[in-house]
């Protein structure tokens, strides 16, 4: 399905958001700018003071969902806080290949795609591209090499799956995988670092790979009840079953148990 | 890509019935997740309550001035108080000061829980009025389930400001609130009421991003990163709705933050 009205207004909508992302991108590189000054502050404080807050936040908590994530928080770990940003960075690598890769299949960016899921593979790759290049400048400014690659571990699962892509469906399955990963890792990874700032920009992250989510289950669904022609914008909400309205968020609370470990896109 | 088959009523009975399906395990999973969130919001309120009552040491002093420093720089950043500082800004007479630290943001999240019900149930209500005209049922659905994870929201940080021994948040004292309910009143079309909801969830959204960076608890942050996302995502779908591109940021910023300075209470 190709439709010349909805890509037209889809690339203006671009073009806007674009000016938004210009700004938000600006506020995301002032804030590495301070996270990496506050995290060389904060490490050299520990060194000369010895004091850690380990023992007034980690000791405080103890909760069986925390209890992988405190000591990282506790520690202040620099070296660790790289291997999570490289990781984080492999991610986004990764992301940015699949989608490529996805363009250039004829139902994702060719003369049968869908305009708007074309132009929304080739926004979210872009994203992913900044994304990366965020977590990429602040390790190399704290001292550890960029991650240029991707994460074996969710390298395979995408190598896995490439032979049985037949359709649309299948390229948004795969692509909810990587989101869904993203995002938890990103909510994971808020509470595994040391500083107000990168905390910030992990979090400002993960709500975006979130809202890719929320996108492709409403597209998945929109596919699965064969309504393909509503994936426009706007929709014809008239023309949508009533469970349509709630498909695009599933938890009240975003889970973490799909989440990337620290170490698993760490540069070796 | 699939297109449509002819024959519409058939059609969306079955795909009603599908997509029921796949939302009944969504319920599933969400029943699955509360129960951990509780567990990090009982310990989050543990944390608080031994903060609140523990005498000043040289390390909680110095937590609390690391935090009031924080979220007095910001809320200056974003036109708080001359001060620059944490307090209350119009509150009532009985709140100044009921809340600070950490309980300060917890009261300030629960209570722009509380708005964002109110907005959705004012929209129910309007609906129902017939004064939205026509309401599509995907919409409808919308509503409901946002409203209930807001309320999920509202309710967990509300549990935490219980358990530390401070009122909890049953409206929503927010220097914002008188201009949302007017901007929900005034509209009188879904895409009016959406506009507004697409608002609260841009800023809630925001606020949560903020509150990751300036809560010191790390059960806090845990809370505030989780839901951050759920906020995000209905936004994006309220984009969706609205002709708009759903995820315009690549970041999520924070300059539309409800600060800590807007709470009332």
């Amino acid at each position: 399905m190709h439709n010349k009205i909805d890509e037209g207004r889809f690339r203006e909508l671009i073009v806007e958001s674009g000016d938004l992302q210009s700004d938000a991108m600006r506020d995301a590189k002032a804030g590495l700018a301070d996270y990496v000054e506050a995290a060389r502050e904060a490490q050299i404080g520990r060194e000369r003071s010895g004091w850690a807050p380990a023992a007034v936040v980690g000791g405080a908590v103890g909760a069986a969902m925390l209890a992988n994530v405190a000591p990282a928080f506790a520690q202040g770990n620099q070296g660790n806080e790289i291997k999570i940003l490289q990781t984080a960075a492999g991610l986004e690598n990764l992301a940015v290949n699949t989608y490529k890769k996805a363009l250039t299949l004829p139902f994702i960016g060719g003369s049968s795609a869908n305009g708007v899921v074309k132009a929304f593979a080739t926004m979210t790759m872009a994203q992913h591209a900044e994304h990366s290049q965020a977590f990429n400048a602040a390790a190399t400014k704290l001292g550890g090499p960029p991650q240029n690659g991707v994460p074996a571990k969710y390298a395979q699962v995408v190598m896995a799956a490439l032979p049985g892509i037949t359709g649309p469906d299948d390229v948004v399955g795969l692509a909810l995988t990587l989101e869904n990963v993203a995002a938890e890792t990103y909510v994971k990874d808020v509470s595994m670092v040391s500083t107000p700032e990168l905390r910030q920009l992990f979090a400002s992250v993960a709500g975006v790979e979130a809202q890719h989510v929320a996108v492709l289950l409403a597209v998945q669904a929109l596919l699965g009840a064969d309504l393909a022609d509503q994936i426009k914008l706007p929709p014809d909400a008239e023309k949508l079953p009533a469970a349509a309205g709630k498909v695009g968020f599933p938890n009240a609370f975003y889970k973490t148990d799909m989440a990337a470990g620290a170490e698993d896109g760490a540069v070796k | 890509m699939n297109r449509r088959r002819a024959g519409k009523t058939p059609e969306m009975q079955i795909s009603e019935r599908e997509l029921r399906a796949m939302t009944r395990e969504l319920d599933d999973l969400h029943s699955s997740t509360f129960p951990q969130v509780r567990e990090t919001l009982d310990e989050l309120a543990g944390t608080l309550v031994e903060v609140v009552r523990r005498p000043s040491s040289r390390r909680t002093f110095f937590l609390g001035a690391a935090g009031a420093l924080t979220l007095g720089a910001a809320a200056a950043c974003g036109g708080g108080n001359a001060a620059g500082g944490y307090a209350t800004s119009g509150g009532n007479a009985a709140g100044t000061g009921v809340y600070t630290g950490d309980l300060k943001v917890v009261a300030l999240a629960a209570a722009l829980e509380n708005l964002a019900v109110t907005a959705y149930n004012g929209a129910l209500h309007m609906a129902g009025a017939g004064q939205l005209g026509y309401v599509p049922p995907a919409v409808a659905e919308f509503v409901t389930v946002a409203v209930r994870q807001h309320a999920d929201h509202a309710e967990a940080w509300n549990a935490v400001l219980s358990k530390a021994g401070k009122p909890v948040i049953t409206g929503a004292p927010l220097t914002i609130t008188a201009d949302q309910v007017a901007k929900l009143n005034a509209a009188t079309s879904v895409p009016a009421v959406a506009q507004v909801a697409l608002d609260l969830e841009d800023a809630a959204a925001e606020t949560y991003t903020f509150a990751t960076a300036n809560v010191t608890d790390i059960g806090g942050i845990m809370t505030a990163a989780t839901i951050q996302p759920v906020e995000a995502m209905h936004a994006a779908i309220l984009s969706f709705v609205l002709g708009k591109y759903p995820v315009p940021a690549t970041f999520i910023g924070v300059n539309n933050a409800v600060k800590p300075d807007m709470l009332t209470a």
